[in-house]
């Protein structure tokens, strides 16, 4: 949707509240989590990953080639309360995308992985 | 064109977060919150409610697209009547993604869930509709009408106004489905049985672990909206009324009230 400049010039219904901002500390641990899994330090990204979940994010680790991806890019993130679900793509000029989803949340004072599932080929992030 | 299009084919743009209602569960729960939808005690209750509404109508708009496609021999008029629900359905979306922009809140804030989706999934026309247009239908029903009434005790006669409007088109809706489940079905009691069956397994899997009520049993809490408190329902209840004005029956009400308060399932 465009956007319409200033709100409060605009006639009609003004928003009621402001749009929650997602939270930095979020935001970079998302991005520490994949450069981890760009670079291949798994044990990095393990150490962001809470411990049930974490022989999944060992495959998906496993199944990135380390330096191959020369990119990380973040698709989409939707929040449920204070978590998010962040659908992310890595890139690289001698390899096929690679695409992940994983939910992150805040675990005290760090953002830690709840679960993440690896969409490379899958056409939604429609998993059972 | 593929007739019957699974869960996990439904199309969504990349930067869409689409996933199964567990996984939604699963995180509320893990935040210690009720395991179903956002309940209106919470902070974020009207952006959630919305949200969902709006996934819900692009939903609508698919299936009833889907039902148009999937049933080629099905009577002309149930045809024009699909096509009337998707051109319904399509504006209640708009009105949705604009009601979303006015509480603060965009499409895609949240994820989507498949739910809604997985209620297409039957090759009876009878069922189909008995299933979306009176099962989910109602329920949006249920949702809008308690919407109204919040948005009259905020003061707010923008959300009150655009979601009666949507309203309207939702008991349309359902008695379209009542009339055609009828219609389909005729002299074939079983197949009629059948698209009861599984409208009522579409009330069970919404019925949010016996969490709604009647309107009258509903306790009231105080939510703050922008500057306001006010007493809104701790439950999610069922419109008798518009259900009524929809063509459900008052034993069909009553036997959804009673279904809903005694279940278990959580």
């Amino acid at each position: 949707m465009p956007d319409l400049g200033n709100r409060a010039n605009v006639m009609g219904p003004q928003p009621l509240g402001p749009i929650k901002p997602q939270p930095p500390a979020m935001l970079a641990a998302v991005d520490a989590f994949l450069a981890a899994l760009m670079a291949g330090r798994k044990d990095e990204a393990l150490a962001m990953t809470r411990e049930d979940v974490r022989e999944r994010v060992a495959q998906i680790a496993a199944a990135i080639k380390p330096g191959v991806y020369s990119d990380a890019q973040v698709l989409g993130k939707a929040r449920v309360v204070e978590h998010y679900f962040v659908k992310a793509r890595l890139t690289g000029s001698s390899a096929p995308p690679f695409t992940l989803q994983f939910r992150i949340g805040p675990e005290g004072d760090r953002w830690t992985v709840r679960e993440a599932v690896n969409l490379t080929g899958v056409r939604s992030a429609w998993t059972k | 064109m593929q007739r019957m299009i699974p869960v996990d084919k439904l199309a969504r743009p990349e930067d869409h977060i689409l996933v199964p209602l567990d996984k939604i569960r699963e995180a509320r729960l893990e935040q210690g919150m009720t395991p179903f939808n956002a309940m209106p005690y919470e902070e974020d209750f009207l952006k959630t409610r919305l949200h969902g509404i709006c996934a819900g109508e692009f939903q609508a708009m698919e299936a009833a697209g889907r039902t148009l496609f999937d049933f080629p021999d099905a009577p002309w008029e149930f045809q024009l009547d699909m096509a009337r629900q998707v051109w319904d359905e399509s504006r209640h979306a708009e009105i949705y993604l604009k009601l979303l922009e006015y509480v603060g809140s965009y499409l895609g804030e949240f994820p989507e869930s498949e739910v809604l989706w997985s209620c297409t999934q039957v090759d009876d026309p009878a069922c189909r509709v008995a299933g979306i247009n009176r099962g989910l239908e109602g329920l949006a029903c249920d949702v809008f009408e308690q919407l109204i009434r919040m948005a009259q005790k905020m003061g707010d006669p923008v959300i009150e106004r655009a979601v009666d409007y949507v309203l309207a088109d939702e008991i349309t809706h359902v008695r379209m489905g009542s009339k055609w489940m009828r219609k389909l079905t005729e002299g074939d009691p079983e197949r009629l049985k059948k698209a009861q069956a599984f409208q009522e397994n579409i009330d069970n899997l919404f019925n949010f672990g016996g969490g709604r009520t009647s309107q009258e049993d509903a306790r009231q809490i105080k939510q703050r909206f922008g500057e306001k408190d006010v007493e809104v329902d701790a439950t999610l209840t069922i419109a008798r009324e518009a259900r009524l004005l929809a063509g459900f029956t008052e034993e069909e009400i009553d036997r959804l009230i009673k279904g809903m308060s005694k279940s278990a399932a959580y």
